[in-house]
């Protein structure tokens, strides 16, 4: 055996499912028809896991994906939205192509998960059988992590963590501000959906009042965590851009978040009660409520995965991506979701179908904008090791970078966002 | 197909690939390459290279010459091309998974 074969053969079987150390699980016979994939959610992580096992099965398996709005607004892009950089048009999809590339879209409300007759319950009542499931429903919102928040409570203080009306409601509220008024910033708690993503935000609305000509104007970030995401570079870039218009306040400084009063608009702190004229609350956060109910979480509230595959360590049969997942060292990003999507789209067609299966390797990048044309990131590539998904090759923005290369970054994210809207919705 | 570079490459980017050239980090594909491996991989370039204009900061690489895609890679894995994003996509690819890819790319049309 020559060494390139050699090489070729320790490649092959590398690949293999045994080898990666999943369980096989019997394809289901080809009598029963084709087999059939099921898929919760048509965010990033489902949409791209549907476009990917239609696409690269050429029909040899039933696609299904199930996702109750009939177009989708994403997060990602959306501070620059807040920022007037973006219209809102702009940040929302269909899901015509994916349909075209072969997926039945079910415009529906998964209800709950019948584990044991590997069956899918919709809101309607209709039942969607599988042979996998993929569950990707993102994150929901723990209100009440913040005492005094409510659902209710977000139509007067937004999350916008969500994407849709409460990101407009946001937006509405940062333009009608004047000259000397206060914002409040609730930071979340980790994990949370992407984790720049707060200071990315603080940054736009500084932009925004800064456009607007205030002199006096202030804003407060109250954050749980005692550090956050790109902060040498973040914080740079404030008192660059925004001299002492913005103040991040870790515990050390605030005591403690009390809470807030929707009646008095009042949010309270150990030491301090402040009354913004807009306060944004972005609470803890857990898995998608399908996947709670379907006992696929833990106690952190999120869903273990096997780091090699993205399948479920509760059941065999079913995937977690995105920011459902504990995904390791990546961050719960879009790119992140698109990423481990592909991991599972490979794995499931290789279950399936038997068709070749290959060693997982996943990627992010995270850009974000601080001012117009200045742009940080921070991405790694990511493995399993020892069954945990861990970065390598990680790298971040330095302070004191030229203006070009920060341009550059910017050009480079809305790239980033047309090529992964493409790779996702078609 | 083998192409010459595109015009796009700019003239400092030549001159650190030249230099890469030189000092042998840059070399023909010693074995043929797996198509069907560089499709799989081909999934991780699309998140960014997969809506690209001839003006994008993320270049078009469909339809690239093989022996021009193998060098950029190459030259993005020992950091002689600065791009961070890159770097960390090129450094975990080996030379079997860079020819992979190069094949795949040399045929490969832009999703419509
Ligand atoms: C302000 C902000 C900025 C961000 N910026 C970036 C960025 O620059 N880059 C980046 O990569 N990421 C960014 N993100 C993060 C990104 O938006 C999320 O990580 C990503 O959307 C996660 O994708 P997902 O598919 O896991 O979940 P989601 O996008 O939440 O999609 C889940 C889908 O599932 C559906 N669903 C839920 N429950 C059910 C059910 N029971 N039945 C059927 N369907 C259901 C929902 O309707 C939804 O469409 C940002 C987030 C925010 C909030
Ligand atoms: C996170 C986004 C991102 C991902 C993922 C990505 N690239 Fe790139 N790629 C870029 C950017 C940005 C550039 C331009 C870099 C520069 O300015 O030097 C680039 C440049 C290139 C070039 C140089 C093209 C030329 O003609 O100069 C090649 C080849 C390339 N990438 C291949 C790949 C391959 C192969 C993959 C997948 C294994 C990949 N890229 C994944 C962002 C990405």
């Amino acid at each position: 055996m020559t060494d390139i074969t050699r090489r070729h053969f320790g490649f092959m079987a590398g690949a293999s499912l045994t080898a990666l150390g999943l369980p096989i699980l019997s394809a289901p016979s080809l009598a029963q028809g084709k087999p059939r994939v099921v898929i919760i959610g048509g965010g990033p992580g489902g949409a791209t896991a549907a476009r990917y096992i239609a696409k690269e099965s050429n029909g040899a398996i039933d696609v299904t994906l199930i996702e109750p709005q009939k177009t989708f607004t994403t997060c990602f892009f959306s501070n620059l939205y807040v920022g007037g950089f973006r219209d809102y048009k702009s940040l929302t999809h269909n899901y015509d192509k994916v349909k075209k590339g072969g997926v039945k879209v079910v415009h529906a409300m998964a209800a709950s998960i019948d584990r044991d007759k590997k069956q899918v319950t919709l809101a309607g009542g209709g039942k969607v059988p599988y042979d996998r499931l993929l569950v990707a429903p993102g994150i929901d919102l723990k209100f009440d992590s913040v005492p005094g928040y409510s659902e209710k409570a977000a139509e007067i203080m937004p999350h916008a963590w969500k994407p849709g009306a409460q990101t407009q409601l946001l937006v509405k509220k940062l333009n009608a501000l004047k000259d000397g008024d206060q914002i409040v910033m609730i930071a979340p708690p980790n994990p949370y959906r992407c984790p720049p993503g707060p200071y990315e935000r603080v940054s736009m609305f500084a932009h925004v009042l800064k456009k607007k000509g205030h002199k006096k104007s202030r804003i407060v970030i109250l954050d749980p965590k005692p550090a956050f995401s790109k902060q040498g570079v973040f914080t740079e870039g404030w008192e660059k851009h925004y001299p002492g218009m913005i103040e991040w306040q870790d515990p050390k400084i605030h005591g403690g978040i009390k809470g807030v009063d929707v009646k008095t608009g009042e949010v309270k702190t150990d030491f301090t009660n402040y009354k913004p004229a807009l306060v944004n609350v972005i609470p803890a956060q857990h898995a998608g409520k399908i996947a709670r109910d379907a006992g696929l979480t833990n106690q952190s509230g999120f869903c273990p995965i096997d780091a090699a595959s993205m399948k479920s360590t509760v059941d065999p049969n079913i995937f977690v991506v995105g920011d459902a997942s504990i995904a390791g060292d990546m961050p719960k990003s879009a790119f992140s979701a698109n990423s481990q999507a592909k991991v599972a789209a490979m794995v499931i067609r290789s279950e399936l179908t038997q068709s070749r299966a290959f060693p997982a390797r996943y990627s992010n990048t995270c850009w974000s904008l601080i001012a117009p044309d200045d742009d940080i990131k921070v991405g790694a590539s990511y493995e399993p090791v020892d069954g945990v998904i861990k970065a390598s090759n990680s790298f971040v923005s330095q302070r004191n970078e030229s203006a070009d290369l920060r341009k550059q970054n910017y050009k480079e994210s809305v790239d980033w966002y047309n090529g992964i809207s493409a790779d996702i919705f078609g | 197909m083998r192409r010459a570079m595109p015009a796009r490459i700019s003239a400092t980017r030549l001159v650190v690939i030249g230099g890469a050239m030189a000092l042998g980090l840059i070399g023909s594909p010693a074995w043929s390459a797996d198509v069907e491996y560089g499709r799989h991989l081909s999934a991780e370039c699309a998140t960014c290279h997969g809506a690209s204009k001839s003006d994008s900061t993320i270049p078009d690489i469909h339809g690239l010459g093989e022996a021009h895609f193998v060098e950029v890679l190459r030259a993005y894995r020992a950091k002689a091309l600065p791009n961070p994003v890159m770097q960390s996509i090129a450094v975990r690819l080996g030379d079997e998974e860079i020819s992979a890819l190069a094949a795949y790319f040399a045929t490969a049309k832009k999703p419509k």
